[in-house]
């Protein structure tokens, strides 16, 4: 298999793309993304077990970078962000050359040496090792053995929880919000023109990082993200205030498998889990 | 009172006792927080030494003189009257163990604009009431670039107080400020006086070698507001809160009421960050800072050129907090000498 670097190159040497979206190295066990626009700067490319970044975010409308074609370096995680934005009419399959890349998993953050041990929790359940979507395939890092699935386990920590103790873990959590929004800004599924935070007219959720607005805004982008969160854990990383977010997403994502057996970020052409309605669906929610 | 720049010798262990007896007395006592990402009031008085090994902790301490949020009023409104009333006075007595020498140079630097031509009595009452006790720091990764800015590990800068560690786990303490001699002087009766200047120690911890020259950044930045530099600086920048929230002398803040009810509510005083793109957008939709660049342009531009312009300190500590916490790893330091190598290689052009 080629390497990101090679396919980039060829893509905007014979001008299939205006800019390839990647990896460059950013010191020890770092990567950051980057934009390469010739051939020369493709080479810059890698990919490896501290490519964190999900790129897709750089796809939305409110951000892509370059006008006309691109192309992005993809894990599987972050090709169903990118389905998810096709299916949410936010990016269209014939703008976008995706150079997916094998992925055995990453790092849990940035700077971070690579081993079983600080695998990113996310990796220990993932599915999409190849990527289920893509124009060219690059080779990037090979599967390891079963990891351990830490973040499956807390959760059912929290359930076998009391709700009032479910609850106080949870204002805990959420009392050390600042509100720097990084959650929303680094995820590529929040792609909304104008958050439900920044509207004041009517003031839906409290701006100060109190106790009320803190709860209103992690738990409402939680709900806007159920059904669509594809479980990059991007929002996890990147919040200075070390919040456990993708404990919440991946709860809700648990939901949506079992109740209505949808998987996010699986099929381009699929309706999205909250834009349709079924006569079938339950109803007993409403009470 | 012991005059500043007395040295006394505390013993392993008696840090935490003192810090202990200053809880027992009724004070604040504030440090890093055992997870090193903040900092946090202590319940006793015995993890409060500081581990200068860690990096520096996430988020700084200027949330102890600048919170996140504090009310600026209360308010009570009956159908025809609304009645205004005092927010809770801070808290008394604020004692912060341990604090780099990175972030405690943010308070002077801060005073400077909350002093300006008003002043802010919210963080003055504050920062009245907190004794910063400063320590040498023993960190330094890829990040640190406090030397670039005229600081380094051992700098005093905004302390009261300052701690150099011993190897035997021992400390040095020196009376740095006036402020700090009157708090310190009722418990100086536990330590001895000490020659001990720990010139070996600040020696031992120099620090980052230095990255750039800041002088030449600020002259840069005003001859070249639309440089093609700019767009190629931050183009990945996601426009979050992080970077200046974390930061220790970012200081904007927006005023904001928020109602419990009709009748109550309150002006709060929150952070705001210049890379939010609602920062600048006008009541008529109009946002003179439309784009990414423009608002990264600003950061840069009010933290080496705007500040240092007006009030004469560079607007940064070189602490590394924005980089390391970025997203997407932005690297302010790596930016900022981007800036110089372009302004060196174009004054080298002109020479020609
Ligand atoms: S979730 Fe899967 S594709 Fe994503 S980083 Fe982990 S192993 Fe790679
Ligand atoms: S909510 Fe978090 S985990 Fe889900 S898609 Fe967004 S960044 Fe990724
Ligand atoms: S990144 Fe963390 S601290 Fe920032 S707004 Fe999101 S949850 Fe709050
Ligand atoms: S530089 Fe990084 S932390 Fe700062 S606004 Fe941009 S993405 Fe956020
Ligand atoms: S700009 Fe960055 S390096 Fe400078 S003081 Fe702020 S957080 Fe620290």
């Amino acid at each position: 298999m080629p390497e990101v670097a090679a396919i980039a190159k060829d893509l905007l040497e014979r001008g299939v793309v205006k800019a390839v979206i990647g990896y460059a190295a950013a010191g020890p066990n770092r990567t950051r993304p980057f934009i390469a626009r010739t051939a020369e700067q493709a080479n810059a490319l890698v990919f490896n077990r501290h490519a964190l970044n999900n790129l897709a975010v750089f796809l939305t409308r409110r951000r892509k970078p370059v006008a006309g074609p691109v192309a992005v370096v993809a894990k599987g995680c972050d090709v169903r962000a990118l389905i998810m934005l096709m299916q949410e009419q936010q990016v269209r399959r014939e703008d976008v050359h995706i150079i997916g890349v094998t992925c055995g998993g990453v790092a849990s953050s940035m700077g971070t040496p690579w081993s079983v041990e600080t695998a990113a929790p996310k990796c220990a359940h993932c599915r999409f090792h190849t990527p289920h979507l893509y124009d060219s395939l690059a080779e990037g890092t090979e599967e390891v053995g079963p990891l351990p699935d830490r973040s499956g386990e807390r959760i059912k920590e929290l359930e076998a929880l009391p709700p009032d103790e479910r609850f106080a873990f949870w204002a805990e959590q959420f009392s050390r919000c600042i509100r720097c929004y990084a959650c929303r800004e680094v995820c590529p599924i929040c792609s909304c023109e104008q958050c439900v935070a920044d509207k004041n007219q009517p003031q839906w959720i409290d701006r100060s990082p109190t106790s009320r607005g803190n709860f209103a805004w992690n738990l409402v982008r939680a709900f806007h993200l159920a059904g669509r969160c594809i479980g990059c854990n991007e929002c996890e990383r990147a919040c200075p205030a070390d919040i456990p977010l993708s404990l919440l997403n991946r709860k809700l994502a648990m939901t949506a498998l079992e109740e209505f057996h949808y998987i996010a970020g699986t099929d381009p052409a699929a309706p999205t889990l909250v834009g349709t309605y079924d006569k079938t669906d339950r109803q007993d929610y409403i009470a | 009172m012991t005059p500043p720049g007395k040295r006394y010798r505390i013993g392993p262990g008696q840090l935490a006792a003192f810090a202990s007896a200053l809880i027992a007395d009724g004070y604040v006592v504030i440090a890093e927080s055992p997870d090193g990402k903040g900092f946090t009031a202590l319940k006793d008085g015995s993890a409060v030494a500081p581990d200068t090994e860690r990096p520096p902790t996430a988020l700084s301490m200027k949330d102890i003189v600048f919170p996140r949020a504090e009310p600026v009023f209360l308010y009570r409104k009956t159908l025809d009257d609304v009645q205004v009333i005092d927010p809770p006075s801070p808290p008394r007595g604020v004692v912060t163990f341990g604090v780099r020498p990175c972030d405690a140079a943010s308070i002077q630097t801060l005073s400077k604009v909350f002093d300006w031509d008003y002043h802010d009595e919210l963080f003055d009452t504050r920062a009245e009431r907190t004794i910063v006790i400063g320590t040498l720091c023993r960190f330094t990764d890829d990040r640190c670039f406090c030397t670039s800015v005229g600081l380094s590990p051992s700098s005093t800068k905004g302390s009261d107080l300052f701690l150099l560690p011993l190897d035997d786990g021992g400390w040095i303490l020196q009376i740095v400020t006036d402020k700090g001699s009157r708090f310190v002087a009722r418990c100086l009766s536990a330590f001895s006086e000490t020659d001990e200047t720990g010139e070996d120690l600040v020696k031992r911890y120099p620090g980052p070698a230095v990255r750039f020259d800041p002088d030449r950044i600020r002259s840069w930045i005003p001859a070249n507001f639309d440089h093609p530099l700019w767009p190629s600086l931050a183009e990945t920048c996601l426009g979050c809160g992080q970077c200046a929230f974390a930061c220790p002398v970012c200081h904007c803040f927006d005023l904001i009421d928020e109602a419990d009810s009709f009748q109550h509510g309150r002006r709060m005083k929150i952070w705001d960050a210049c890379q939010f793109p609602l920062f600048t957008k006008h009541a008529s939709g109009h946002n003179p800072r439309d784009t990414q660049v423009k608002r990264y342009r600003q950061r840069v531009s009010h933290k080496f050129f705007i500040y240092p312009e007006r009030f004469g300190e560079i607007l940064c500590t070189g602490c590394g907090r924005c980089s390391r916490g970025c997203g997407v790893g932005i690297d302010i330091a790596e930016i900022v000498e981007q800036i110089e190598k372009t302004a060196v290689a174009e004054s080298v052009a002109r020479e020609r």
